[in-house]
């Protein structure tokens, strides 16, 4: 036993971490079976106060590789991470464009504060597409090496178009200014596999794996529309890649239709100052005192350098709000064995678990020596992250399953097949719950018995998607078409399946109930990609703070927290250190909600970085740009009216008899005191009946407040005096959509 | 009785902050409790009696990534 | 392991000489002009009592530094391979005894490598370099 800086020793994790399968014997015959398709040099630079100001577009198609200029306009409209994303997939596509169309591009863009070493959480990229799932973008935030490494490779996005031939690596070697595209043909899919191998035969010896990342999905991706997309990172202790997903929306199965296998970035050896800052000492001096910080509070606070994002598993399940058997219920009894102990003494912690230098938040904890159960690496053993928050509520009791084994294999073979464990686990939640209705049967699912809790049907079923085969090509279009799908079988009742399958706009909610909060409601189907929380995460704010007692103040946070929240994504910034751990004296600030000194912090950083000066209003404003230019987007996609933000009812109040009762209390006393009806004697059905349609009515309301606070009309659309006050309608495509929708 | 974020709770003689914290079962790390208006650090939980009829706000910081 | 030991009665808080540990560390061994960016620091408190800021080769910084440039020499002494440090100064942060220097400009921060010179130009024969077990690495 080793004691720890501050609080009780922690028993240290016995696995040995270095030990695992190995995967690169075959490494040179499939080096070998490469072909060279194209190869271009290219003078590589480095950025300069942040920026390289040209990004880099491929064509797949014919194969050619193009510069692009970052201009005055795209930075001061746009700035970085998803703002160049949107810009760029706006020139890209036409209202027409789907998916799977080759003019559909994938964006990777990291942001102008992205690279730096000295201030935890700051190696991030967003990733943007037309979502296979939505057919509107999606962006996705994922942590890790590439985007540094591809700005100091020389870009400040990667833009990828057109499709492939056959399938290929795209390679970006920074060190040496050459582009390659290569024919792959003999790569495995899976990223587990095909992320290390990449890593050492692109490398130029061992040292050198740290200047490399890939990108890469996974064998589900070619068979299901929830594909996403891993970005690896060399870690050094234990000798083996590690993976951070890009995930939501399928980003994967685009990534897959253009018959890219990989992306390599090969980046120079990463120093402090790559990015040219203006002033360096800021950087230095804010990042000390953060790894101060966390250094000191971290193991009294949230314990995220023990536990990761799972250390709100118990949290949740004790305010009733982990989503519990398709967010039917918010706890279970078993929660324990898959709650924060169980992975401080299952992940490893003697190792620097940060996706990217200088993040001493070192969330990304791995779980060494799993040896897998099930699938085509049966005896296998592997290390997996170990799990995030969302994955111990979405694959594990939002499906019933609370074994810490199962939940870990259920892990490793999401990332490594290349699919959103988000995703799946509301999808597959969904499916479980309608096998125990009887809208599914074995029959149905191909003899799968998807009952709560089956961890091994449940992992069954993701080899299906992953082979393509069975009832996972079903599973595998994800919740809204499959909902279509049971509806048009006639396989239940059409009302009961579409209140209980939890998606918006195609895209899967993820884990958090939102059913008591109206301002989650909010949070969740006011969201610009789908209900996706980056955006606002307000359940505590308004349930169990109290804080948003009117609409006006709900619509207030609902306007402010995904224009703040956006803003992380435009720079490069995780934004876990800003809230998931709070200076000594944060108690005695005037917001301390809002860790007044962290957003200062930021400021300062971005100052620091780019010599532009900001304070907390441009940050606002800076986000609101892209923001409703996202919207506008939407509207152009087809997609960004009051009518596609309507959330099934599931996520707003208790749809069958089991879920009223399991919070009777609650419900009949909202109907005495706020509806104004007495429930006594009341049939239950009438009850529900009751309940939804006050519940709904609120929810329009809402609507109507947060659609005037955000300065959109009522039916959803920006008005031309926000586009206006936002700088946006210099562009007249927006201003023609906006115009014509009625903004 | 005192209310705790607009809830009423069972006052008992003896009650402190950290009392509060238990009895509504708040799990979470960060909180910023206010006794009538007037903020209580954290190093001062175990220590902060709570009088009765007092409204007691306790804000939890936001999390979620 | 060689470490750096203090004798702080006998150095009296540096009150009876020129602090000429640090003039020594900073000019000899790190040829710097400046004696305040010695890797070891003699404080005289106000209450008469005296303090030191030195590594003791406890090692937490090789544990938390994601580069891996702090390693334990042969002799058991943490030193900063400055050609893999990317400047995260994460050991400067969970450094309990502040025993990290950076010096503004500078990328890579440095740190006492118990190398004995301190030990001769202290003219109380306060400093001495000991050899003690390796500490186990802690949880941190």
């Amino acid at each position: 036993m080793t004691a720890n800086a501050a609080g009780p020793a922690i028993t240290p994790c016995a696995v040995d971490y270095s030990r695992r399968t190995e995967y690169h014997e075959g490494l040179d015959a499939i080096k070998a079976a490469h072909r060279l398709l194209r190869e271009v040099r290219y003078t590589p630079s480095l950025p300069m106060k942040g920026y390289n100001d040209r990004t880099l577009h491929v064509d797949l198609t014919t194969l050619e590789f193009r510069e692009e200029p970052v201009t005055r306009q795209m930075k001061d409209l746009f700035v970085g991470g998803r703002g160049f994303g949107l810009w760029r997939l706006w020139n890209a596509v036409t209202p027409a464009t789907r998916w799977n169309d080759p003019e559909n591009e994938i964006i990777i863009s990291p942001g102008p504060v992205a690279g730096i070493t000295q201030y935890p959480g700051s190696g991030k990229s967003l990733v943007v597409t037309l979502s296979p799932q939505t057919d509107i973008p999606i962006d996705s935030n994922v942590g890790g090496y590439f985007g540094p490494l591809l700005k100091f490779s020389g870009f400040d996005a990667l833009e990828l178009a057109g499709r492939a031939a056959t399938d290929v690596i795209l390679f970006i070697d920074g060190q040496k200014g050459i582009l390659r595209i290569e024919e792959a043909p003999l790569e495995p899919a899976d990223s587990h596999i095909l992320a290390e191998l990449l890593t050492r035969m692109y490398a130029e010896d061992e040292a050198d794996r740290s200047n490399i990342s890939v990108v890469c999905s996974g064998a589900a991706a070619d068979h299901s529309l929830i594909g996403m997309l891993n970005f690896s990172w060399w870690d050094k202790r234990r000798g083996c890649i590690r993976l951070k997903q890009a995930g939501r929306g399928g980003i994967g199965t685009v990534f897959r239709d253009k018959r890219i296998r990989a992306l390599v970035c090969r980046g120079p050896v990463v120093k402090a100052d790559l990015n040219h800052p203006v002033d360096f000492e800021t950087l230095a001096r804010t990042g000390i005192k953060l790894h101060k910080e966390i250094h000191t509070l971290d193991d009294s606070q949230c314990k995220m350098r023990r536990n990761g994002t799972a250390h709100i598993v118990e949290i949740m399940d004790a305010y009733d709000l982990l989503p519990t058997h398709n967010f039917q219920y918010g706890s279970h009894p078993d929660t324990h064995k898959i709650a924060s102990p169980v992975w401080e003494a299952r992940c490893s912690q003697m190792t620097a678990d940060g996706c990217w230098y200088g993040c001493s938040m070192g969330c990304a904890k791995g779980a060494d020596g799993l040896v897998l159960r099930t699938g085509p690496y049966k005896g296998h053993m592997v290390t997996v992250d170990g799990p995030e928050y969302e994955n111990a509520a979405g694959l594990g009791s939002n499906a019933g399953v609370f074994d810490p084994d199962w939940l870990l294999e259920l892990n490793f073979y999401c990332d490594t097949y290349g699919i959103c464990t988000i995703t799946y686990g509301t999808l597959a939640a969904f499916v479980m719950e309608c096998f125990q209705r009887g809208i599914l049967d074995r029959e149905r699912t191909g003899g799968l018995e998807l009952a709560w809790g089956n961890a091994e049907a449940d992992l069954e079923l993701m080899h299906q998607i992953a082979r393509g085969e069975g009832f996972g090509r079903i599973a595998g279009q994800g919740v809204k078409k499959m909902k279509e799908i049971f509806i048009r079988n006639g396989w239940g009742d059409p009302g009961l399946i579409q209140d209980i399958g939890m998606e918006i706009k195609g895209l899967e909610y993820s884990q958090y109930l939102s059913k008591e909060s109206l301002a989650q409601q909010g949070g969740y189907a006011l969201t610009n990609k789908g209900p996706q929380h980056d955006e606002a995460w307000v359940i505590f704010m308004d349930m169990v703070n109290k804080q948003l007692p009117t609409f006006e103040a709900k619509a207030e946070a609902l306007y402010y927290f995904p224009l703040f929240r956006t803003w992380f994504g435009l720079m490069g910034f995780c934004k876990l250190p800003w809230n998931d751990i709070a200076p000594a004296d944060n108690s005695k600030t005037d917001e301390p909600a809002k860790i007044p000194e962290h957003v200062q912090n930021y400021l300062d950083l971005f100052t620091a970085t780019t010599g532009i000066q900001i304070d907390r209003e441009t940050m606002l404003m800076q986000s609101a740009r892209v923001y409703n230019f996202q919207r506008v987007f939407n509207l152009r996609m087809g997609k960004g009216l009051r009518e596609h933000d309507q959330p099934p009812y599931r996520s707003v109040g208790p749809v069958t008899p089991e879920e009223y009762l399991s919070r009777q209390e609650r419900y009949d006393k909202q109907m005495l005191e706020e509806i104004g009806i007495d429930p006594e004697g009341r049939p239950l059905d009438e009850k529900i009946a009751i309940t939804r349609k006050y519940r709904m009515d609120r929810y329009g309301k809402l609507c109507d407040a947060v659609y005037a606070r955000r300065g959109w009309t009522p039916g959803g659309v920006p008005t031309m005096a926000r586009l206006a006050e936002l700088g946006l309608d210099v562009l007249p495509e927006v201003v023609a959509i906006v115009q014509q929708h009625g903004g | 009785m005192i209310q705790v974020n607009g809830d009423p709770l069972a006052w008992t003689p003896g009650l402190t902050v950290r009392g509060v914290i238990k009895a509504k079962n708040y799990l979470f790390p960060l909180l910023i409790v206010d006794i009538d208006g007037v903020r209580v650090d954290p190093p001062d939980y175990d220590a902060t009696p709570v009088p009765d009829g007092a409204s007691v706000q306790v804000i939890h910081l936001l999390s979620g990534g | 392991m060689r470490q750096l030991k203090i004798n702080l009665p006998q150095c009296d808080g540096g009150r009876n000489c020129a602090h000429e540990c640090e003039e020594a560390c900073a000019t000899r061994v790190f040829k710097l002009d400046d004696s305040a960016f010695a890797a070891l620091h003699i404080q005289t408190l106000a209450d008469g009592q005296s303090a030191a800021v030195i590594c003791d080769q406890c090692g937490d910084c090789v544990t938390v530094c994601p580069a891996e440039a702090l390693k334990r020499n042969k002799l058991g002494v943490v030193m900063i391979d400055k050609k893999l440090c990317v400047g995260c100064y994460m050991c400067i942060g969970f450094c309990d005894k502040g025993a990290f220097e950076r010096i503004p400009g500078v990328l890579e921060p440095y740190k006492c490598t118990a190398c004995g010179i301190c030990v001769k130009a202290c003219p109380h024969s306060a400093l001495e370099i000991v050899d003690v077990p390796v500490p186990a690495p802690r949880i941190i």
